[in-house]
């Protein structure tokens, strides 16, 4: 979140920042998501030692510690996957609708997959987080579409119009939910356990049913990248140089959509992830959105897995869920970046 | 997107109304006519809320019994169920619309409206963390009324600009509603299943189970802040104009500015404190009335009308509709309230002012 007017991208080479400083960036991140990955495993309600972690992965720990460092991998394997989504659909998005506010959060895929999970838990019987998982992602997909149809229809973009349309939805949507979770005690129950935005209590099973969906996701947003950049330059110059302004904003909010839906269908809605990262990284790298995808798939993982292990440190031993977390850093973020924001923007 | 488009035409020449030098209120015909149409139907929709259904009380009786003559199960139901109940819901519904007038005519911007901007947000915050720390000891509606004041608070310093730059209000308002939003559900998250229903409820406002004393409380307060919003009406109608023109005809738009605002929280505040944070009547109220007379200004007491009208009748679907029982009422206004604003954005898009 350092820029926050964000100018329209000058093209991919005007200001391409040099390639030393791009490998010491891309060694800088990979570290610091090696250490989250690290810090993710080590700490908890009982926090183990580093040289826990070795015996643990040597295998020639005491089998306590093996257990509850095991025990923290599919959470962390989830961070990661989710983090990356989120990161990634949020440069997507921000770079198809050259808004520096399009985040999955304020775009009504949140309350898309939350009123689909809630309609299918209330009249489907459906139950369980991989039960529920599949029916966030049609709900996520429609509303994430519609939004899109509502925001860009019609003559210009406006900044506000996408983030209103997408509170608009999540308003009806709300109502809906509300009034569903309201009668229904046990779908009450579990609609509130997954709707704060958490990493623990699920499993691999989670995990693996979420991954086509992101896998399909990122390489679209590879493919996607050098249009994006020509994207950048305005829909003439795109077209001139050959490529299809249409087919590459389709494909960027189809990819964006895909990617935040499986994340919010993976460990719910989490709020700022997808906002703030991709701020941070044109900040360090650069408007050329390969490189900005690069950083951002680096990035989200790193921010979600830290947030997460202070959700697990603050309060021990209790947890803060990881989308607790994030409102309270992403927030206050934006409340800056609004502070600082110039002219009418 | 500011209020006084070019396409209101003046239909009828614009009076005052003046009470000695200090108070002049702005009132035109059809804004007369416009009021007397509104209280009308808050008469019908009172006296359908206090006549339908199993417990109600038949038209025939219905004369009687309010004027004092209740027996048995009519007294009950006038003075213990549905009665407070209704006057709750007038006097909530008339803050609402007022303090959303008054908001809206400040900024200049329909969708500078308490409710957009994060206080509903900050008040359910306020309340559950009332809830989760001192359960017997604090009443969560105080809980509610200070997490509202801090969220207006931080958007205005977060903004930088005070109240005025639309972009930069609806953001900051995003921010700050994110918080309290995170919070909510974290108590909602963390509670016992009963306690976390019933804070849900109430974070998202319901008039269920009032009494005659949370009536007093809005009602006094509204009696408070009204007549200071006629001393300020004249200087906010001319506001309207800009505060270049409203610099040169003599009047000091910051210090206006800053008057209404702080009245428009006053009464949010209030509203929140006795029926929890109830969604979009503030902000569709004195569009209503806007779009209904078709004149300029700031509607105030058209505003307020509107705003009793709405939460009566969403109040009466709330008792009635056989969909769902016992919903909370804000429920109702979120459902009916995000229908219009997406007609209201809509339009302005299709006009291309937004």
């Amino acid at each position: 979140m350092a820029t926050t007017t964000h100018a329209p991208p000058s093209g991919a080479g005007a200001s391409r920042a040099g390639t030393a400083r791009r490998v010491y960036s891309l060694v800088i991140a990979v570290v610091v998501l090696v250490l989250a990955v690290l810090a993710s495993v080590m700490f908890g309600s009982r926090t183990t030692s580093f040289s826990d972690v070795l015996h643990v992965l040597a295998g020639t720990a005491d089998p306590n510690v093996t257990t509850i460092v095991e025990s923290r991998y599919p959470r962390t394997a989830l961070g990661v996957l989710a983090g990356l989504c989120l990161a990634v659909a949020g440069t997507l998005m921000q770079g198809v609708t050259r808004n520096p506010l399009a985040d999955p959060g304020l775009l009504g895929i949140n309350a898309g997959a939350s009123a689909s999970i809630v309609a299918a838990t209330a009249f489907l019987g459906a139950s369980g987080s991989t039960d529920t998982m599949w029916w966030a992602l049609p709900g996520a997909l429609i509303a994430g579409l519609l939004v899109h149809a509502i925001g860009s229809a019609g003559s210009g973009s406006g900044l506000v119009r996408l983030v209103l349309a997408g509170a608009v939805l999540s308003a009806v949507l709300m109502a809906f939910i509300q009034a569903v979770t309201l009668s229904r005690p046990q779908v009450f129950d579990s609609y509130r356990y997954w709707v704060v935005g958490a990493l623990g209590g699920r499993d691999f099973d989670v995990f693996l049913s979420v991954l086509p969906f992101a896998v399909v996701g990122l390489v679209m947003a590879a493919v996607l990248g050098p249009g994006l950049n020509t994207l950048a330059l305005g829909d003439s110059t795109a077209a001139s140089l050959g490529a299809n302004p249409a087919l590459v904003r389709a494909g960027g909010l189809l990819s964006a959509t895909l990617l935040s839906a499986a994340a919010t269908a993976a460990v719910g809605p989490i709020a700022f992830v997808g906002l703030a990262v991709p701020h941070v990284v044109r900040a360090l790298v650069g408007v050329d959105f390969r490189v900005q995808i690069l950083f951002s798939a680096l990035a989200g993982p790193a921010l979600l897995l830290l947030a997460d292990v202070v959700g697990r440190v603050v309060m021990r031993p209790q947890e803060l869920m990881v989308g607790v977390v994030t409102a309270f850093i992403g927030a206050p973020a934006l409340l800056i970046a609004v502070r600082r924001m110039r002219g009418n923007a | 997107m500011t209020s006084h488009q070019a396409g209101f035409r003046t239909v009828s020449p614009r009076m005052f109304l003046t009470i000695g030098r200090a108070v002049a209120l702005p009132f035109r015909r059809v804004s007369v006519l416009t009021a007397l149409v509104l209280f009308l139907l808050l008469v019908v929709a009172a006296v359908a809320t206090l006549s339908l259904g199993r417990l109600g009380i038949p038209l025939a009786d219905l004369t009687g019994a309010v004027t004092g003559g209740a027996e048995g199960s009519h007294a009950f139901v006038l003075e213990r169920l549905r009665g407070p109940r209704l006057v709750v819901a007038m006097g909530t519904g008339a803050a609402l619309g007022l303090s959303g007038a008054l908001f809206q005519s400040v900024t200049r911007n329909p969708l500078g409206s308490p409710d957009v901007i994060g206080l509903a947000s900050g008040a359910g915050a306020g309340a559950a963390i009332t809830a989760l720390m001192f359960p017997d000891t604090v009443p969560v509606a105080l809980g509610a009324l200070l997490g509202a004041v801090l969220a207006m608070v931080l958007v205005y310093v977060s903004t930088g600009t005070g109240f005025r730059n639309p972009a930069r209000l609806v953001i900051a308002g995003i921010g700050v509603a994110a918080i309290g939003t995170a919070v909510t559900q974290y108590v909602v998250y963390a509670m016992e299943r009963d306690r976390a229903a019933v804070l849900t409820a109430y974070v998202n406002g319901s008039l269920s189970a009032r009494s005659w004393d949370d009536a007093t409380t809005i009602w006094l307060v509204l009696l408070i802040v009204a007549p200071l919003t006629a001393l300020i009406a004249r200087r906010l109608d001319i506001g309207e104009m800009g505060d270049d023109i409203a610099g040169a005809l003599g009047s000091e738009p910051r210090n206006t500015k800053t008057i209404a605002i702080v009245l428009a929280i006053v009464l949010s505040a209030g509203a929140v404190g006795v029926a929890g944070p109830i969604a979009f009547i503030s902000l569709t109220a004195p569009q209503i009335a806007k779009r209904i007379t078709r004149v300029s200004g700031p509607h105030l007491l058209l505003s307020a009308l509107t705003g009793a009208l709405l939460l009566v009748i969403a109040d009466l679907c709330a008792q009635q509709l056989p969909l769902f029982e016992n919903l909370p009422v804000g429920i109702y206004t979120m459902a009916i309230g995000g229908v219009y604003l997406g007609w209201l954005l809509a339009r302005e898009w299709r006009r291309g002012v937004l």
